[in-house]
């Protein structure tokens, strides 16, 4: 309750120093800024709008001119609050854009021509994207062509008929025999997600700006030929390069597709429907900002755990998708795992969370590395380089608990989450100044302590739908299984639960019960060893074995 | 010889009592209802196929979730006590509670309610976060009138809160599919 109050009290006398923040730290620029609706559907609104993110990346690759809000059901809640940041500390002023008729007005002259794809072969979408990247073109469908020619346009190359009937293998491996020598090594972009009757590229104005490869391939094992044609990709990338985007749904998995990319020693970054990269990446962080966490206790203290239960909530989910602005948040302690790639390409959001965070909130590195991977399949000989890059990144943005996840084995987030002992020794020997790791997405069995800091696993994952009777249930029946005192349970909340649902969870709780933040968590484990020592075994179930 | 002989009769005594108690409704395969059920975190469908032979009754469970497909068996007694390697038992699968892989858990049957009721209650070895625990488990499985519904009802000795799942009878030309 003192912590609360005292909460309130840093909230309230912190409003005054915030709003004399607010002043632009920069001089002013100008940019313009579209409203995007809900309509993704290839029949209707998904052609335009696959028009305006590639105008957005060829507009945007000298300059931030091009910034798109989208609809309040977005995957991403945070393109309006971002929007306001921008006007507020970096001094934008945005010129609202209507219709792609206006927005072709202002911005048609960053583009050369247009390229034609047929929402028939659906694949087609994606090499226009890649075209589009390499001769700045516009991406239309037949029906968009007389507004490209309006505004000068003329023809670059015409998708029409060229890859009707053929499989997706065989498109990208043509495609990849016609861009991919131009194309950068650095990045791929896997313009995934939605089948069916709708598509959300919202990525795409990044993979055009950079001059990516985009693709759809598929890493089941199902699909000899795609998954093929996607190792030669990745073995033709530069070692650390970055995936950006996001796995096709139904035709494999997530842990499919991070499995591979981790296994080459390469990067993930979600998802295939992150918006306004090719803007975000210009801005730096504001004069004189410098990211300071919310610690409750130093790196070398020591605390004395006492006999009760100790709970950490973590919401590990991307940031942006979760319940950063919804209610509820700052009612109790709660780590946030930040991307921490956005440091290099979008750092103006990191500021922004940072900024608004309350004194309950806690940033904490990860996923696994400098971006989501899965540990247990990274090639030894790159772990340390990319550890590196992330212990380098945990500095910069004050974090000292790191977060890992192997899903490699799971199924979806359930399953085999686990560390085998050889990774685990591998963290320990590369984060030496860590307080403490956690592990998992599901629950996982992965538990350590060496040099006072604690490795430990979810013991709960707290499904969003689940009632929440049954959340109470669950966690007290969490606390009799495990009847040493002190226990250290951690939780993992799915990204869209509803923190005020939790609040009310907790009063409900059974014994001697303690709410702590995750670095508070990691001291009180340290200090009583009441968890079992374990990783996991190769006896152990695995759903997907790795290629 | 004589332990042997006494063995025999009983038998012969007991077990066609056992195989009276069986109400014949229970065999079969019957679907959980997951709207009306307990929220089953973890799994996406079950099917519960019963079949009843003399006092052993195969409760037979086969379950989804994404493509997870998983088949588990456990044949319990109700004229005594049993020891079953590997008793499955059905989990909240978002809880770090892990079953303990070749252990035994000691497993009592018997009918109730003029067999309309099955009452299974076992002691099933665990691991968790803190190493190796039991849970006392009991589980009833009613048949409802008119023999299309079954309620299973599961208590824990670790949980204030009852789990009740529905299932409703898999008629037999549909179940062969």
């Amino acid at each position: 309750m003192k912590r609360i109050l005292l909460s309130l009290l840093l909230t309230c006398s912190l409003a005054p120093v915030l709003r004399a923040a607010a002043a632009p730290a920069t001089p002013a620029r100008e940019a313009y800024v579209m409203h995007f609706n809900s309509d993704w559907k290839i029949a209707s609104g998904l052609p335009e709008k696959v028009l305006l993110i590639g105008l957005q990346g060829l507009a945007n690759r000298t300059e931030p001119r091009l910034y798109i809000v989208h609809a309040a059901d977005f995957p991403w809640e945070i393109t309006g609050p971002l929007k306001d940041f921008y006007e507020r500390k970096h001094g934008v002023h945005f010129t609202e854009l209507t219709t792609a008729e206006e927005a072709l007005a202002h911005l048609a002259q960053y583009a050369k021509g247009y390229v034609v794809w047929d929402p028939a072969v659906m694949p087609t979408m994606n090499v226009a994207y890649t075209i589009a990247g390499l001769e700045d073109a516009l991406v239309v469908t037949p029906a968009l062509i007389p507004l490209a020619e309006k505004h000068g346009l003329k023809l670059i190359d015409d998708l029409r008929g060229r890859y009707t009937g053929r499989t997706d293998a065989q498109i990208f491996a043509d495609a990849k025999q016609r861009y991919w020598a131009r194309c950068s090594h650095d990045q791929l972009l896997l313009d995934g997600g939605q089948r069916g009757d709708i598509r959300i590229p919202a990525i795409a104005d990044w993979g055009v700006r950079q001059k990516m490869f985009f693709h759809e391939l598929s890493a089941n094992p199902i699909h000899a030929e795609e998954l093929a044609l996607e190792k030669q990709f990745f073995s033709e990338l530069n070692p650390g390069g970055t995936i950006f985007g996001w796995h096709v749904y139904g035709k494999d998995t997530e842990e499919q597709h991070t499995t591979l990319i981790s296994t080459y020693g390469l990067k993930m970054e979600g998802l295939q429907s992150l918006p306004n990269l090719s803007f975000n990446c210009q801005f730096t962080f504001t004069p004189g900002f410098k990211f300071t966490n919310h610690h409750h206790v130093a790196r070398d203290a020591k605390l004395a755990a006492q006999d009760k239960v100790y709970i950490s909530f973590v919401q590990s989910d991307g940031i942006g998708i979760g319940v950063w602005t919804k209610p509820g948040r700052g009612r109790m302690p709660l780590a946030w795992g930040a991307i921490m790639g956005w440091v290099k390409f979008s750092p103006a959001a990191l500021e922004y969370f940072h900024e608004s965070a309350t004194p309950a909130d806690y940033f904490i590195g990860g996923l696994s590395g400098p971006s989501y991977m899965y540990p247990n399949h990274i090639p030894a000989n790159r772990f340390g380089l990319l550890m590196k890059e992330a212990s380098d990144l945990m500095a910069v943005l004050d974090e000292r608990i790191f977060e890992i996840m192997d899903n490699s084995a799971a199924d979806g987030n359930l399953g085999n989450a686990d560390l085998t002992k050889e990774t685990v020794d591998r963290y320990y020997a590369n984060f030496p100044d860590v307080t403490g790791f956690i592990n998992g997405y599901g629950p996982a069995r992965t538990r350590d302590l060496r040099d006072s800091r604690p490795l430990i696993s979810y013991d709960y994952y707290i499904d969003p739908r689940r009632p929440r009777e049954e959340v109470q249930a669950d966690m007290n029946e969490l606390i009799a299984l495990n009847p040493k005192r002190p226990y250290f349970l951690l939780v993992h909340v799915r990204e869209s639960n509803d923190v005020n649902s939790l609040v009310g969870v907790i009063k409900q709780l059974n014994g001697p019960v303690e709410v702590v933040p995750l670095d508070l968590f990691m001291k009180y484990a340290a200090d009583k060893k009441t968890y079992t020592t374990r990783y996991q075994l190769p006896e152990d179930p695995k759903h997907f074995k790795g290629y | 010889m004589k332990r042997i002989l006494v063995h025999l009769l009983l038998a012969a005594v007991l077990l066609p009592l056992a195989a009276r108690a069986a109400d014949p409704a229970f065999n079969g395969r019957w679907r959980l209802d997951v709207a009306r059920s307990t929220a089953l975190d973890g799994w996406s469908t079950l099917d519960l196929v019963i079949s009843v032979d003399g006092p052993k009754v195969t409760l037979h469970h086969e379950l989804t979730w994404h493509s997870t497909q998983v088949t588990a068996t456990n044949v319990v007694d109700t004229a005594q006590p049993a020891v079953l390697v590997n008793f499955f038992r059905l989990d909240q699968r978002h809880m770090a509670v892990y079953a303990r892989p070749k252990e035994a858990a000691t497993v009592q049957a018997a009918w109730l309610d003029a067999s309309r009721t099955l009452r299974v209650e076992a002691l099933v070895p665990l691991e968790t976060s803190q190493g190796n625990t039991t849970m006392r488990l009991y589980d009833e499985y009613r048949l409802g009138e008119g023999g299309t519904e079954l309620v299973l009802i599961e208590l824990h000795n670790t949980r204030d809160r009852a789990l009740v799942y529905h299932f409703t009878k898999v008629p037999e030309e549909a179940a062969k599919k």
